[in-house]
C-alpha cells in the first residue's frame, strides 16, 4: 500500500470517523421502523403536495417498482445466497394474470390483483422444489432456463395474445399506481425487515453462509429455500399483476424482460445485497442513473448498467450499504478483545 | 437367571446406548470405507475413535448423522432405527455435530449464530417467526462468558481466529444441548493453551450438562486423557476397542500405526 493511499485513507477517517458511521448504521437498524414510517410519509406527500400524474411521478412509481423487484430478489439471492435469474419469470406470470382477468374475465382490478400475487406463489412452490435442490451456478442457469420457458409458453398460448401481446385499455389513474406500488414496496420492506430479526431470518442467512453446516444443526433447508423463495414470487407477483394495468400494454418481451433481471440484480448487489435498505437505495439510484441516461443519450442505458455491474462487482462487492458497514467495523474486532487474533488470523482474513 | 430378569438388562443395557450402530457398512465404488462396524456409546460417555488417515472415521461420522446413508447396516440413536432418517432430522432427535473444519457462519454475528444453535420450539414456524426471547438471549451471554467471547457478541464471527471460531461453535453445542455430540479432531490446529481451556470445556459438558461424546481425534496425548474408551479402526474395520490403557498396549493397534498387517 503507498504511502499517499495511506494519507488519503487517514484523511477519509478524520473526516468520516468509522465509529460515527458505526453509530449512525446502529441507530437506522435500531429504528427501522421509524425509518419506514417517514419514508412513507414522505412519499405519500409528494402526490398530496402537488405532484401530479405525469413524467415525473410515472418515473418515481417505476422507482418504488424496481424497488420491490430488487428487494424480492434480495430475499432468495442476497439473504439466502441463491442468485436466481429467473425472477421475472413471476413478474410476467403476475403481468398476465392481472391482463387476463381484467379484460377476458372481468373481474374487478384488486381481485385480479390480488391473485395475480396467489398464481406467483403457486407456481413458484412446483419450480422452487425443482430448482432449490440445485446450488450455485447450476441454480442460477435453470432459472434462466425457467424465465425463458414462461416467456416461450406466453408467446405460444392464446389466452396470453401470443407474440403480440394484450392491451388493456380501461386502467386505473397514474395515482393509483403511485401508491399502489408504494404500498407493496413499504410493506414488503416491513417484512424483510422483521424477519431479519427472527431465527427464519437468520436460518436464510445461515444457508448462504453453509448450508452443510445449516443441515447438520437440524434445519430442512429446501423447507426454508422453498418458504423464501415463494415470499419472493408473491411480492414480484404483485409487482408484475399491478404492473400490466400501470403500462397498459403486455407482451411475452415486457412480461419476461431479461434485462430488467439483470437490472433488478445490478440495483440489489449495488445497494448491498441482504440488507433491507441496499436493494431499495440500488433500485433508487440505479434508476434514476438510467433515466437520466435515457433522455439525454438514448440508447446507452444497457452499456452504463453493464458498466455499473462490473464496477460493483469489483469495487465494492458489498455495496453501498455493505460498504459502509465494513467501513464502520474495521476495528470492531480489536477493540473487542480479538487481540489473540494478531497472532493466528492470517488465514482467516486473508479470506475476507 | 430368569428370562424376565435377562429382558430387563437388555432393556437397560440398550436405554444405556445412546448411540449404537450395528454392522455398518459403507462402499465407495470397489472401495469399502467403513466394513461392518459396530460401535456402542453409552450415556455420559466419552468414547474415542482413532486410526491412521483413511481408516475410515469420517465415514463413520458421516454415516451416523445421515450426511450419508450406509450400504449396509443400522444405527440406533436411543433405541431408535434412525438409519435412513435425513440429516436435518436425526440432528433435530438430539444428535451434535462439530466438524473437522471448523464450521460458524462467517457473515453473521456471533450471537446470531448461538441464537440459531438454540432447538428450543425447534423448526415451529410460530417460533421462527417471533423474535428470540429474553431467556435465550441470556443464555447466549452467559455461554460467550464461559467461552471467553463476551466482547465479540455484535462480531461477525467470520473475523475471528480459528481457534475463536473453534470455541464459538463448540459453544453452539452447548447451546443446543445435544444428547450426544460428535467431535471431528477438535484438537486439531490449535495452540497448546487452548487445548488445555477444550479439555476442561469439553470434560465440563460431560459432566455438567450431561453430554455423551463420540470424538475423532489424532492428538493420542489429548484423546489418551479425555477418553473413557476408544475405538480403533484401520481400513475400514474396527481392530480394538478398549480403555486407553488397553489400546496404548494393543499389538494390532500399534501395528496398523506403523503400517504392519
Amino acid at each position: 500500500m503507498s504511502t499517499s493511499d495511506e494519507d488519503s485513507r487517514g484523511a477519509l477517517r478524520s473526516i468520516l470517523p468509522p465509529e460515527a458511521v458505526d453509530r449512525f448504521l446502529d441507530t437506522c437498524n435500531d429504528h427501522g421502523w421509524l425509518l419506514l414510517g417517514l419514508g412513507t410519509v414522505a412519499a405519500v406527500s409528494l402526490p398530496v403536495l402537488g405532484l401530479e400524474a405525469g413524467y415525473f411521478m410515472t418515473v418515481i412509481t417505476e422507482m418504488f417498482l424496481f424497488a420491490i423487484l430488487a428487494l424480492s430478489w434480495d430475499i432468495v439471492g442476497g439473504q439466502t445466497g441463491y442468485p436466481s435469474f429467473g425472477n421475472m419469470a413471476f413478474f410476467g406470470i403476475g403481468a398476465y394474470t392481472t391482463a387476463i382477468l381484467t379484460k377476458d374475465f372481468a373481474f374487478a382490478f384488486p381481485v385480479a390483483f390480488v391473485l395475480a400475487g396467489v398464481a406467483a406463489v403457486a407456481i413458484a412452490a412446483v419450480i422452487g422444489a425443482v430448482v432449490l435442490r440445485l446450488r450455485g451456478h447450476y441454480f442460477a442457469i435453470a432459472t434462466l432456463g425457467v424465465l425463458l420457458a414462461a416467456q416461450q409458453v406466453s408467446r405460444i398460448l392464446d389466452i396470453t395474445g401470443g407474440a403480440s401481446g394484450k392491451i388493456l385499455l380501461q386502467t386505473p389513474s397514474g395515482e393509483t399506481f403511485y401508491f399502489l406500488f408504494l404500498a407493496v414496496l413499504v410493506v414488503e420492506m416491513g417484512v424483510v425487515y422483521y424477519l431479519s430479526s427472527t431465527r427464519f431470518g437468520f436460518v436464510l442467512n445461515a444457508i448462504r453462509d453453509d448450508e452443510e453446516k445449516a443441515t447438520a444443526m437440524g434445519f430442512n433447508t429446501t423447507y426454508y429455500k422453498t418458504a423464501a423463495w415463494m415470499l419472493a414470487a408473491l411480492f414480484t407477483g404483485f409487482a408484475g399483476g399491478a404492473y400490466s394495468l400501470f403500462n397498459t400494454f403486455i407482451d411475452p418481451q415486457t412480461a419476461y424482460n431479461g434485462a430488467w433481471n439483470v437490472e433488478l440484480i445490478a440495483m440489489a448487489l449495488l445497494g448491498g445485497s441482504g440488507t433491507v435498505a441496499g436493494p431499495v437505495i440500488g433500485a433508487f439510484g440505479l434508476h434514476t442513473i438510467i433515466e437520466i441516461v435515457e433522455s439525454y443519450a438514448v440508447g446507452w442505458q444497457l452499456v452504463l448498467l453493464g458498466g455499473a455491474v462490473i464496477v460493483t462487482v469489483i469495487g465494492f462487492p458489498n455495496g453501498v450499504v455493505g460498504t459502509l458497514r465494513e467501513y464502520a467495523s474495521e476495528m470492531d474486532y480489536y477493540k473487542h478483545g480479538g487481540m489473540a487474533a494478531t497472532n493466528d488470523d492470517a488465514e482467516v482474513s486473508s479470506d475476507e | 437367571m430368569s428370562k424376565a430378569t435377562a429382558g430387563t438388562e437388555t432393556a437397560v443395557e440398550s436405554d444405556r446406548a445412546v448411540l449404537r450402530t450395528d454392522g455398518v457398512t459403507k462402499r465407495f465404488g470397489g472401495l469399502t470405507a467403513v466394513s461392518d462396524v459396530n460401535v456402542e456409546i453409552h450415556r455420559g460417555e466419552i468414547v474415542g475413535l482413532i486410526g491412521p488417515n483413511g481408516a475410515g472415521k469420517s465415514t463413520l461420522f458421516n454415516c451416523i448423522t445421515g450426511t450419508l446413508t450406509p450400504d449396509e447396516g443400522q444405527v440406533y440413536l436411543q433405541g431408535e432405527d434412525v438409519t435412513d432418517w435425513p440429516e436435518h432430522k436425526i440432528a433435530r432427535a438430539g444428535l451434535g455435530r462439530m466438524f473437522q473444519e471448523t464450521r460458524v457462519f462467517g457473515d453473521m454475528t456471533v450471537r446470531k449464530n448461538l441464537l440459531l444453535a438454540a432447538q428450543e420450539g425447534g423448526a415451529d414456524v410460530g417460533n421462527l417467526l417471533r423474535r428470540p426471547d429474553d431467556s435465550l438471549l441470556a443464555r447466549t451471554d452467559e455461554l460467550l462468558d464461559y467461552v471467553d467471547l463476551a466482547g465479540l457478541a455484535d462480531t461477525r464471527a467470520g473475523r475471528m481466529s480459528f481457534g475463536q471460531q473453534k470455541l464459538l461453535e463448540f459453544a453452539m453445542e452447548l447451546m443446543s444441548e445435544p444428547e450426544i455430540l460428535l467431535m471431528d479432531e477438535p484438537a486439531g490446529g490449535i495452540n497448546p493453551s487452548m487445548l488445555e481451556n477444550l479439555i476442561d470445556y469439553i470434560r465440563n459438558a460431560n459432566e455438567d450438562e450431561e453430554t455423551t461424546i463420540f470424538l475423532i481425534e489424532h492428538n493420542m496425548d489429548f484423546v489418551m486423557e479425555i477418553a473413557d474408551r476408544i475405538y480403533v479402526l484401520a481400513h475400514g474395520e474396527r481392530i480394538a476397542e478398549g480403555t486407553p490403557e488397553e489400546i496404548q498396549n494393543d499389538q494390532t493397534v500399534l501395528d496398523a500405526y506403523l503400517g504392519r498387517e
